[in-house]
Order: structure tokens, then sequence, then C-alpha cells
């Protein structure tokens, strides 16, 4: 009870902190809560090897499949399971609610922090552990015998289209948790992701498909993700279907935070 | 320090429209602890969530610290500090850990912001307490952590609503002490509770709040004084009969449970009074008294007059 509560020889910067450090410590905060409660990611985890597993079981030896599918079907799958960890992005909105239920977010919405910087570090977090995720599911694939045309490289490459995709499911998962600010209701709104995924050339390549499903596969950004990072396990570096899955991932990443940062905002109509 | 300006917040429109603060104005002067009292609903912590950026206000402005509500939310944020009614905390984190970071958050470098976490954690008490998780605190160390939080960026003005809802004694006696200490430090306190006796002990002047407006201000020795110079307390063995005896005493007569208080400027007079009309009427009170007023007898009043229950 001996120190001086205003006084003192520290003080805060005036004009506030650099939205670059803002992003940095809230992110910081979120990962160091996820670290302290990784069985998270173990189920969401444990479905995607489990379908890397399963596919590769199934299809893997059939020679009509394997011919359709670049001579390697594990190649052609690994980008779907590394999709399919996706949906840990969710994980981001759930970490918002409970910031709103707890009375955190409140808090920090009276301390001089941007909205957008609290969004985004969300966003960062699923992201982040998208990414994990994805790595540990290639690290399998190559055990098990993935071999990516586009090399060592490549495979760094789709790293980082499954964190931009992490990043834009995770700005979904942060706008449906901040509108309902119900932990139900986000989880259950990360379902979206299955239509997306499955309206896609998941198991067959898009000439494969039924008409119908082209037809929606190609408005459907997954698609181009998908085949960009196939692109990279099958024939390496090739421009034009990178270019379009970076286009794809950014877009739909920059569209959810602009979303989620909307909902923010109308969700707390601050002076 | 404060001045609130006709500050109004309207929820809903149409019909369903509630007006939760009608043009309320009040100023602050700088090192005063003011104190907002009023019952739930009464519009205290609507207010304090405009005056801390967390709500538009359907209209009215209010400077704090220099800074315009209605066109520098940004330069009171990083003004003010703000305990609310919940605490705000982060139960996954350590104590230590979240102070260290709001430090960090409002631009103390990183030698600095420990330096900060260290001594608030001295001043409420916590430094032993600084390295485990939030969520393993009591409700009194939540509250004090919450304290620490709002006092990370040396806030020339701090709102605690209702700091001291929900704590034992033990606890609430140790938030008062440390509002104690920032009373000598110069901070500006604004203050709402429901807890009269707490405006007492803390405040010095009191607004008192009403279906959202200010109905009464001043000191507590104003107020107080303005009641009359004494007050009779009657307790009955039901509150049917404490009932019965407001109605026969008349106002200023006001009754909480069991028992009934009556302001008066000439206590021994009005006492006689109000025996002859309770024996007129065969009601018999267990127990009589004559005392000083408290806030309590003047928040009573105010709502007995107005007409309003206070929910207990």
């Amino acid at each position: 009870m001996n120190a001086n509560p205003v006084g003192g020889d520290s003080a805060p910067r005036k004009e506030g902190v650099a939205f670059g450090l803002q992003v940095w410590l809230l992110t910081g905060r979120f990962l160091g809560n996820a670290i302290r409660q990784p069985a998270v990611i173990l189920p969401n985890l444990g479905i995607s090897i489990f379908f890397l597993i399963v596919y590769y079981g199934s299809f893997g030896d059939s020679p009509a499949i394997v011919q359709l599918t670049g001579g390697n079907y594990l190649n052609f799958v690994l980008p779907v399971t590394v999709l399919f960890a996706s949906i840990s992005g969710g994980a981001a909105g759930l970490t918002l609610v409970e910031d709103l239920e707890s009375g955190y977010f409140r808090r920090q919405l009276s301390m001089p922090l941007s909205r957008t910087a609290m969004v985004l570090s969300a966003m960062l977090l699923g992201a982040i552990q998208v990414t994990f995720e994805a790595i540990l599911i290639i690290a399998l694939g190559l055990v098990l015998g993935a071999d990516p045309a586009a090399g060592a490289l490549g495979l760094l490459a789709l790293l980082f289209f499954s964190l931009l995709w992490g990043l834009g499911f995770a700005g979904y998962s942060v706008a449906t948790g901040l509108l309902t600010g119900n932990a139900r209701a986000a989880q259950s709104a990360t379902f979206i992701f299955f239509p997306l995924l499955f309206l896609a050339p998941v198991f067959l390549p898009f000439d494969q498909l039924a008409p119908w499903i082209q037809a929606i596969a190609r408005v459907n950004p997954t698609t181009y993700m998908l085949e960009g990072m196939r692109s990279l396990m099958i024939d390496g570096w090739e421009l034009w279907p990178l270019a379009k899955a970076l286009i794809a991932g950014a877009a739909f990443a920059l569209v959810t935070l602009i979303w989620a940062v909307r909902v923010a905002i109308r969700k707390t109509s601050r002076a | 320090m404060i001045e609130v300006d006709r500050l109004s917040k309207r929820f809903g429109s149409g019909d369903d429209a509630v007006d939760a603060v009608k043009s309320v104005s009040f100023k602050v002067d700088q090192g005063e602890i003011f104190g907002l009292l009023g019952a739930n609903g009464a519009g205290k912590s609507t207010t304090v969530l405009m005056l801390t950026t967390l709500l538009a206000p359907t209209s009215g402005d209010a400077r704090i610290a220099g800074y315009s509500l209605s066109s520098d939310g940004a330069g009171i944020r990083r003004s003010v500090g703000a305990a609310l009614q919940d605490t705000g905390l982060d139960p996954m984190q350590k104590g230590g850990g979240l102070l260290e970071l709001h430090a960090r958050l409002f631009g103390f470098d990183r030698k600095a912001a420990i330096h900060r976490r260290d001594e608030l954690l001295d001043l409420v008490g916590l430094r032993d307490a600084a390295d485990r998780r939030i969520g393993e605190y009591s409700g009194g160390m939540r509250r004090r952590l919450d304290l620490a939080a709002a006092l990370v960026n040396r806030p020339r003005v701090l709102f605690l609503d209702e700091p001291t809802t929900g704590l034992d004694p033990a606890s609430r006696r140790a938030i008062w002490d440390e509002v104690g200490v920032l009373r000598e430090s110069g901070v500006t306190v604004l203050l709402t509770t429901q807890y009269l006796e707490e405006a007492d002990q803390l405040a010095d002047r009191v607004a008192i709040m009403a279906d959202g407006e200010i109905v009464s201000t001043g000191t507590p020795a104003e107020l107080k004084a303005g009641l009359g110079a004494d007050v009779i307390e009657l307790a009955f063995d039901e509150e049917g009969v404490a009932e019965e005896a407001v109605s026969v005493i008349g106002p200023p007569a006001n009754r909480l449970g069991q028992v009934v208080r009556i302001p008066a400027a000439d206590g021994p007079a009005e006492l006689a009074r109000v025996v002859g009309l309770l024996k007129e009427a065969g009601i018999e009170s267990s127990s009589l008294s004559l005392s000083q007023p408290t806030l309590d007898d003047v928040f009573l009043n105010i709502v007995e007059s107005r007409g309003e229950g206070v929910g207990r």
C-alpha cells in the first residue's frame, strides 16, 4: 500500500502504442493462452490425420485413381487434409467469445487499443494454429510417401497458403463469434466449412466432377486454394495456379477481416 | 476534471424506448471523490459506460481530463482508468502477467512495464499471488487486481463502478483502503455504489440518481443535514405492521423491512407525536430509538418521495 498509483518515474506514451506493437502483444496473449490449452486443437488435428490416412488407404492403391490424380494419390490428397485443418481457425472466434464472456473484451475496449488490432490478433491466432497443424500433417504425409514436385520451398509455400486460408477462416469465425457472443453458436457457424470444402475438387480433379458441382466449384474460393496447393505437390512451380490461390486466399482473408472489424465496430458503439 | 453536460442515453425506439439516463449534468473537481448513488436501474452504470467511452451517448457531451467525449474518445481512453461492475480480467493469465501486458499496451517499455507491474501488485497487496492464474483468484482478489489494472496508465481520472458489490466485509474494507490511497495521490474518482455506507465513507460529494436523473447533490453532511437533526427508528415484529405504521405516521416516514425510520428536525417532539399516533391506531413497536440521520435516510427519503421502491 505504499506505491504511488499516479506518480512515479515510469510513464506511458502519450500518443499511444503503434498498431503493429498492439497486434504483436495481443497475439502473444492469445498464443500464450492457446499453449496452455493444447487439447483444444487435438480433435481437429486428429480428424485431419484420420482423413489423410483413410483417403490414402482407400484410394492410394487404386491404379485408376492414381492415374487420374497425377501418379501419387498422397500428393493429391495432402492439400485436402491441410485445408481440413483450417477449421481450427474457428478457435479464434471461440477465444473472442471467451473474452466477451469474461468481460476482458470490454476491458480492452476501454483502453486505447485499435479494434482492428483486437480482431486481427485473434485472426492471427487462428492462422498460427492452422499452420501448426499443417506442419504436423505435412510431416506425416512425407513419412507416408508424399513427394512434393516443388521441393522443400514448395512445402514452405504450402504452409504460407495454409496460413492465409487459416487467417480467412479465423476472420469468419471471429465475426460470427462477435455477432452471436455465444460459444456454441460460433462453433456451429464453422460448419459452413464443409459445403465449401466438399463443393470443390476434393477427391477428383476438377474436370472429373459432375457439371453441377463444377458450376459451384468455379465460384468457390476453396477450389483455387486447393488447386494452387496441389500444383506445388504435383506439378512444381506453376505460376497461374499459384497466383489464383494467392488471390483467392488474400481476398478471403481481407474480406473476413473487414467483416470482422465492421462487426466489432457495430457491436461496440464506443464514443 | 469531469464536466458532464446534459448527457442522455435512450435504448430502443418508439414505444419500446427506455430513457436510461435523462439529461444528467454534474462536475467533479480534480482530486475529488464523487459518488453516484442509486438503486439498481437508476442509470449509474449506464452513465459510467458512456463516460468511459464504452457506450455512445444519445445526446449531450462531457469533458474528461480535458478531452471531449464527443470528439476525442481516444484521448479519454489514454487518460482514464475504469474498474467496471463486472471485472474485466482474463482468467487464463497470471495476475502479474496481465498487469505487465497492459503496461506494454499503454506504451511502457519492457523494463518500465515490469516496474509498474510490481508497483501495482504492491499497491493492491497481490505480490504473492502474481504468478497464479487469475481464474484461481477469489472474488476479492479479482476486484483488487481489476482496480490495479485500471491504474496501470497512471490515470488522472478513475471510474469505479460498484467496486465492492458482492464482496465480503474484509475485501470491501481492503478496496476502501486502496481508494483512500488514491485520494492521497490526487486521482479524481467517480464512484458508483448501492452501498450508502460506502458513499458516506469514501465520497467527498454525492449525487443521488433515480430513474435516470440526478435528484440530489451535495456532500454527505449536507444531504443528511437537509433531512433534519434527528432520525426516529421504530422496529416492528412484522413487515405488515411496519407498513401500517408508515401509513399512520405519513411522510417522511419510510420503511426498510420491519424497521421504520422518520427524519425529524426536532426529534423529541416528533417522537412524542409518533408515539401518540401509533397508540391511537393500536400499533405496538418492539423497539424505539432516536439517532443522527445517515445517508440511508437521505436515499430512502428521496426514493419514497418519488414513489419508487428500493428493491430490498
